[in-house]
């Protein structure tokens, strides 16, 4: 089990409860899979930077999980399938984290 | 004279933003802080012009292309 940061763009045509409702379908994701859902960060509808599709703005919401490498397979099997998805896009922060230099042993 | 003295000094190095910070990761989700590092045409800042490590630009540059694949930064404008 590895900590994920998931982030995924939902069509702006939807309204805010239907963007919920597929929010939630993918957290369930997870969960089906054994994953744990710590956190999920919804940023609400925001204008992207350029046109995407002839789209022009989007739901953004970040969700933090746990999960297997098959788990996250699935997920984003499943997120590329679905029409409503845009983007997703997911990262491992604790990976990128720059490592500090060890300290040196004293010497022998 | 002063003009040789200018020659002979070495040129004071740019203060590196993350290192002076400590930063440990940077985030793609900070467009703000993103923004400092890139042009006005959305062009990346080089390291030289920005003062930031070799070790930071890298996660910086994979930080501001991973915004721009979520369309929070622009590709380029014009």
């Amino acid at each position: 089990m590895r900590t994920y940061e998931l982030m995924m763009i939902t069509r702006g045509a939807l309204d805010e409860p239907a963007v919920q409702q597929v929010v939630q379908r993918f957290t369930k994701v997870i969960a089906d899979r054994g994953g744990d859902v710590q956190r999920v960060d919804h940023w609400g509808k925001r204008a992207f930077a350029y046109e995407i599709d002839h789209m022009t703005e989007g739901y953004y919401t970040v969700v933090d999980f746990t999960a297997d490498g098959p788990g996250l397979l699935e997920l984003e099997r499943q997120l590329r399938l679905a029409d409503e998805i845009v983007r997703h896009k997911v990262v491992r922060p604790a990976a990128r984290v720059k490592r500090r230099p060890t300290p040196t042993p004293a010497s022998p | 004279m002063p003009r040789d003295r200018d020659r002979d000094r070495k040129p004071k190095r740019k203060e590196d933003f993350f290192a002076a910070n400590k930063v440990e990761y940077i985030d793609y989700k900070d467009v703000a802080l993103l923004r400092r590092f890139i042009s006005d045409r959305g062009k990346i800042r080089s390291a030289r012009v920005t003062g930031t490590s070799p070790q930071y630009q890298r996660l910086l540059s994979e930080a501001i292309k991973n915004a721009r694949e979520m369309a929070l930064l622009p590709y380029s404008t014009r």
